[in-house]
């Protein structure tokens, strides 16, 4: 048995001729029209911004402009692939994700973690007083070591 | 990975930041020891990067809607008639016309063929094998040698899957499942409630796709895991081991499993996607995969020429990922679509001429009628085969690298040209995420239309399935796909109760004594016992490996001792021991030795006369009084024919001088037939070995020309064609010598006299009765399937059949009935082309060394055109010792036969109860055909009763 697709149906070129008994040297789908109008909307709105007058010149370059940009997006676009999903199509490759070629993290590092062997305890209130002064005995002997090797590179 | 990296890195970094700060608050531990700790708030929730958010049974949830998938069996499509075809094409589209208003998403994933499970179970299947023979090729150097043959192929199992829309879920579902875990101790039935509202539903839609032609059935849990695990990692090796499958549902933390396998990535507009294999076996390698999508397409002649068209990417030689997304349309849709598509038709056209006064393109008109066509299709028929779907048809392939890809897309563009035009879209990564259950349709671009016919036409189950999973290997198939072909021989009768007849039909020079060599080598070494009859004998050779050497005897049957033929020993005698099993043993072994008794008598009688001439043989009195003769002599096992010469000179009847003169005719014959009458105490049979390989040869027989009548034999010939028969028994016999269950071969080579004899039937029946019963398979091979059709009822005894190259044009016709393949189909053609060298190479002087091919057909369904390979290095000594093409530059001995020792007589007692055995006689005179002869004899002068001999010739 032959199977075929009911595609054709749906490939129907509308395309206008122009007015009725005024017909237009070129054919164009109504698409081509609606892409063409934005399209020239577009444009005129850019050649004020950047500051064109709006003058016989102007609109013929904006014409032209119009025409070539349609004509491309119209290259783009057929029953396959309509409008719609060419764009999304677009929107779809500028989000997809990128490989990261940048690293990221690199070698971990322990240097900025504290370390000390002991945890502070709490201590037996008689004992404080005594501890402290040696505590302070200490500091002092620290200190003034301190200050002896300030600024001075030690050998790693 | 897929793109929602950020966030989730985001939400870690929430994660560490808030450690971070539990750290830095430490130091205030002293004033704040009674604080709460954080505890389960400090787990980030996780979401998974794809749609799919649970999974149970063969349910998919995905926010929005519930699919449930099922797995379609693959059907057969090669050696089908057109309207068998035709009728699967409509039961799949009556499939899917009931399953109007739903999306269905169609998967077609690939298993590579699980060589390490095959092995498994071959080396789990091969009981009792043979033990190696130092400084051989061990068992083990075998199975690694068989293992590393198909490695080198990429050979994969293709499986179908098929998710269908339940239901849509609505925010409720979604809120009950989002507060599960609270839920599930407050009100545990809220739950569930979703799933268990639809279950009929779910009920309705396993009833329809498990109908006859998708024949799906609900995916099991590994089946879901599988196909996740390939879609999520398209393009990437399959997992050497997947994660094992959770009892429970998958809840959306689990599906981490498959998304945290692999990442995609790309570049704009670049013409792949990359897939990064990050866990398990993948872990490191990159795959560059091209996805296409299915653009416009002519009409197909499907089944008559073309193949069903998703089955054509099964000859590229790299697998193939499908997904379709399809949509059945309601009638009303299309009906008002079609309606707006006809009235711009009409305008343009009215554009066109009444507006600019222009001729209309044609395609306007054409497009008018289509649409009539269409609607048409639609309202007629009592059939739903007329609804439309929309659907949206990706495959994918992958390549080490991007040129690599771009080959194999480029190869999968060339097979579907020029009837269909596969395109390759922009927005790769967005289509391949389409591959992943439950993902969205990514674009609605490269849409195809049309009925539920045409999409049904696409028969993706179709495959080449042929063979099983654990025996040995045979070779691969050669139609639409590639796929390694094992076959245990002794499956059919193990587990399907069928019985063991396989026919090998094949012209001269086909591979018939490769591949029968072939198999009878690899089941030996599985730890079968096999027992060749080969004529010509170069199948000797077998025995002269050296890793079976220990094992076989070749017997040359012209030199072996006299008696080594008696008729009345050829038919094994029934020990009681082996009827322990049935109801009454005494009485089945008692019916079962009459029977061998009457077969005896049987086989006597149709060799002595088939051994006069044919003058004498087809009178009816030499008939009758070679019947009273052998029924004087009786049927126990230590008689011979000597014993009927005697019997017919005392013979008192009215036929007196008759059976004078045919005990004169026969012992005229006397010395010719020494290996039917055994000297006096010296009886071949009294030693029992225990052979694995016995082969019978036949050097020097002289056997009538094909075509020739019987009564144009001659003696020689006559005698010929009786000693095979004989022989056959002898092989027959071998089969109960041995215990019930072990595993035995009998190949009988030339089985041609089969139909020649007309105990060759009685043979048939016994071997299809007992192959079962005594775990046998049995190989008949003959160059001319006709031999095999001549016995009666052959066909429906058979369970597998090899046919190969055959020439003539009746004998292709006859090899397809073996087969059960329709006949006038077109496929004598496939019989006669099966491994022809191309026209060309005729002049060549290079022996044609190409692998034969052979029509395949398994006896559970299956039948294919398959390449035998046996082209392994490991098997190179096989080869050499198989080939029997002449070549005058070979130096090689004749290999030395081995004669068959005397051993001294035991006779052992043996007393026929005529008394009370007279009713199982009469059954087993019944069933060997010796019935009618008994009542012609009981009324002396038969008439002009036939002879059986003639009837059989």
């Amino acid at each position: 048995m032959r199977v075929r697709t009911d595609d054709e149906v749906y490939r129907v070129d509308a395309v206008w001729l122009g007015p009725p008994k005024a017909t237009f040297p070129w054919r164009a789908r109504y698409v081509a029209w609606g892409v063409g109008i934005v399209v020239f909307l577009l444009v005129t709105a850019v050649q004020r911004q950047v500051g064109f007058g709006f003058d016989f010149i102007n609109t013929g370059w904006g014409f032209v402009i119009t025409i070539a940009l349609t004509r491309f997006i119209c290259s783009r676009i057929s029953h396959e692939r309509p409008l719609s999903s060419v764009l999304t199509m677009w929107v779809r490759e500028l989000t997809a994700p990128r490989e990261t070629t940048s690293g990221r993290g690199g070698a971990s590092s322990a240097a900025r973690i504290r370390i000390s062997s002991h945890r502070p305890r709490k201590r037996p209130k008689g004992a404080k007083r005594a501890s402290a002064a040696t505590r302070s005995q200490h500091r002092g002997q620290q200190d003034r070591r301190q200050k002896e090797v300030r600024g001075v590179r030690t050998p790693a | 990975m897929f793109g929602r990296r950020r966030d989730r890195d985001r939400r870690s970094a929430a994660h560490v930041a808030q450690h971070a700060a539990a750290a830095r608050d430490d130091h205030k531990v002293y004033s704040k020891r009674g604080r709460r700790l954080p505890g389960e708030q400090a787990v980030p929730s996780y979401t998974p990067s794809i749609s799919a958010r649970s999974i149970d049974g063969h349910l998919l949830r995905t926010g929005q809607e519930v699919y449930a998938w099922y797995r379609l069996a693959p059907q057969r499509w090669s050696f089908r008639s057109d309207s068998q075809r035709q009728d699967l094409i409509a039961a799949i589209a009556g499939q899917y016309a009931e399953l109007q208003g739903r999306w269905m998403h169609l998967r077609v994933t690939t298993r590579p063929y699980p060589i390490r499970m095959w092995a498994e179970a071959h080396v789990h299947n091969a009981v009792r094998r043979l033990p190696d023979t130092p400084g051989t090729l061990s068992f083990d150097d075998y199975m690694v040698g068989e293992q590393q043959q198909l490695m080198g192929r990429s050979m994969a199992e293709k499986e179908v899957y098929l998710g269908v829309q339940v239901q849509t879920r609505n925010m409720m579902d979604r809120a009950v499942e989002r507060a599960a875990p609270v839920l599930r101790k407050v009100f545990p039935d809220a739950v569930d409630a979703e799933l268990v509202a639809i279950e009929s539903e779910i009920d309705h839609l396993d009833q329809v796709i498990g109908s006859a032609g998708l024949e799906g059935r609900p995916a099991t849990s590994e089946e879901m895991s599988w196909l996740m695990h390939r879609s999520c990692s398209l393009g990437l090796p399959a997992p050497r081991n997947l994660p094992a499958v959770p009892g429970a549902p998958w809840e959306p933390e689990d599906l981490a499993s498959f998304t945290d396998a692999a990442d995609f990535h790309q570049e704009p507009y670049s013409p792949t996607v990359t897939v990064r294999g990050r866990t398990g076996s993948n872990a490191g390698i990159k795959r560059h995969v091209a996805v296409l999508t299915v653009g416009l397409m002519h009409g197909l002649q499907i089944p008559e020429v073309d193949d069903p068209w998703i089955q054509r990417s099964d000859r590229l030689p790299a697998s193939v990922e499908w997904s379709a997304r399809i949509y059945v349309r309601r009638p009303e849709e299309v009906a008002g679509e079609l309606q707006r598509q006809m009235s711009k038709v009409r305008s343009q056209v009215r554009h066109y001429t009444d507006e600019h006064e222009l001729d209309p393109p044609q395609s306007l008109a054409r497009q008018a009628s289509r649409v009539l066509e269409i609607d048409d299709e639609m309202t007629s028929g009592f059939t739903a085969l007329g609804t439309r779907v929309r659907s949206w048809w990706r495959l994918a392939v992958s390549g080490p690298t991007e040129r690599e890809a771009l080959r194999l897309a480029q190869g999968l563009l060339d097979l579907y040209k020029p009837k269909v035009a596969i395109e390759h879209p922009e927005a790769q990564y967005a289509i391949a995420r389409e591959f992943i259950p439950g993902e969205p349709l990514s674009s609605s671009a490269y849409l195809r239309r049309g009925s539920v016919l045409w999409a049904a036409s696409a028969v993706p189950t179709a495959t080449a399935e042929v063979g099983d999973r654990r025996g040995i290997l045979l070779g691969e198939t050669v139609t639409a796909t590639r796929r390694p072909v094992a076959w245990d021989p002794w499956m059919a009768q193990e587990l399907r109760d069928s019985s063991g007849l396989t026919a090998m039909v094949a012209g001269l020079g086909a591979g018939k004594s490769f591949l029968g060599g072939g198999i009878v080598y690899k089941t030996l070494r599985a730890g079968a016992h096999w027992t060749l009859l080969d004529p010509s004998g170069p199948l000797a050779a077998l025995c002269e490996l050296p890793e079976l050497k220990p094992y076989a005897r070749p017997i040359n049957l012209l030199n072996a001792q006299a008696g080594i033929l008696n008729p009345y020993r050829v038919v094994a005698e029934p020990q009681l021991e082996h009827f322990m099993d049935e109801e009454d043993p005494e009485r089945s072994w008692r019916r079962e030795r009459a029977l061998a008794a009457a077969t005896r008598r049987r086989l006597v009688l149709d060799v002595l006369s088939g051994l006069l001439p044919y003058e004498v043989a087809r009178l009816p009195q030499t008939r009758i009084v070679l019947l009273r003769a052998v029924r004087t002599v009786g049927g126990r096992p230590d008689a011979h024919p000597g014993q009927v010469f005697e019997a017919l000179r005392r013979d008192a009847s009215e036929h007196h001088e008759h059976a004078v003169v045919v005990a004169d005719f026969l012992d005229e014959m006397r010395e010719r037939m020494s290996l039917l009458i055994p000297e006096q105490d010296a009886d071949p049979y009294n030693e029992a070995r225990d052979d694995r390989l016995t082969v019978l040869t036949m050097a020097g027989l002289n056997l009538p020309k094909d075509g020739v009548g019987r009564e144009h034999w001659t003696d020689a010939e006559a005698l010929g064609v009786e000693m095979l028969n004989l022989a056959a028994w002898l092989t027959q016999r071998s089969i109960y010598e041995r215990p019930k269950d072990l595993r035995k071969g009998v190949w009988i080579d030339e089985a041609f006299f089969l139909s020649e004899v007309p105990t060759g039937r009685v043979l048939m029946n016994r071997f299809a009765r007992d192959s079962r019963k005594w775990n046998v398979r049995v190989l008949l091979s003959s160059q001319i399937p006709a031999d095999f059709l001549k016995i009666q009822g052959f066909v429906t005894l058979l369970d597998s059949v090899f046919v190969g190259r055959l020439d003539d044009d009746s004998a292709q016709a006859d090899a397809l009935r073996l087969l059960k393949v329709p006949i006038g189909a077109g496929y004598e053609q496939v019989v006669a082309s099966l491994g022809r060298r191309p026209g060309g190479v005729r002049t060549n002087l290079e022996r044609d060394r190409a692998p034969r091919q052979f029509i395949f057909a398994d006896g559970a369904g299956g039948v294919e055109r398959i390449r035998i390979d046996f082209s392994g290095p490991h098997l190179e000594h096989l080869r050499n010792g198989l080939d029997t093409t002449p070549d005058a530059l070979r130096d090689g001995a004749a290999p030395a036969e081995v004669e068959v020792s005397s051993p001294p007589q035991d006779p052992f007692a043996y007393a026929e109860q005529y008394s009370d055995e007279y009713d199982d006689e009469l059954a087993a005179d019944l069933e060997v055909g010796l019935a009618d002869e008994l009542v012609d004899s009981a009324h002396g002068e038969g008439g002009n009763r036939r002879p059986g001999r003639e009837g059989a010739a």
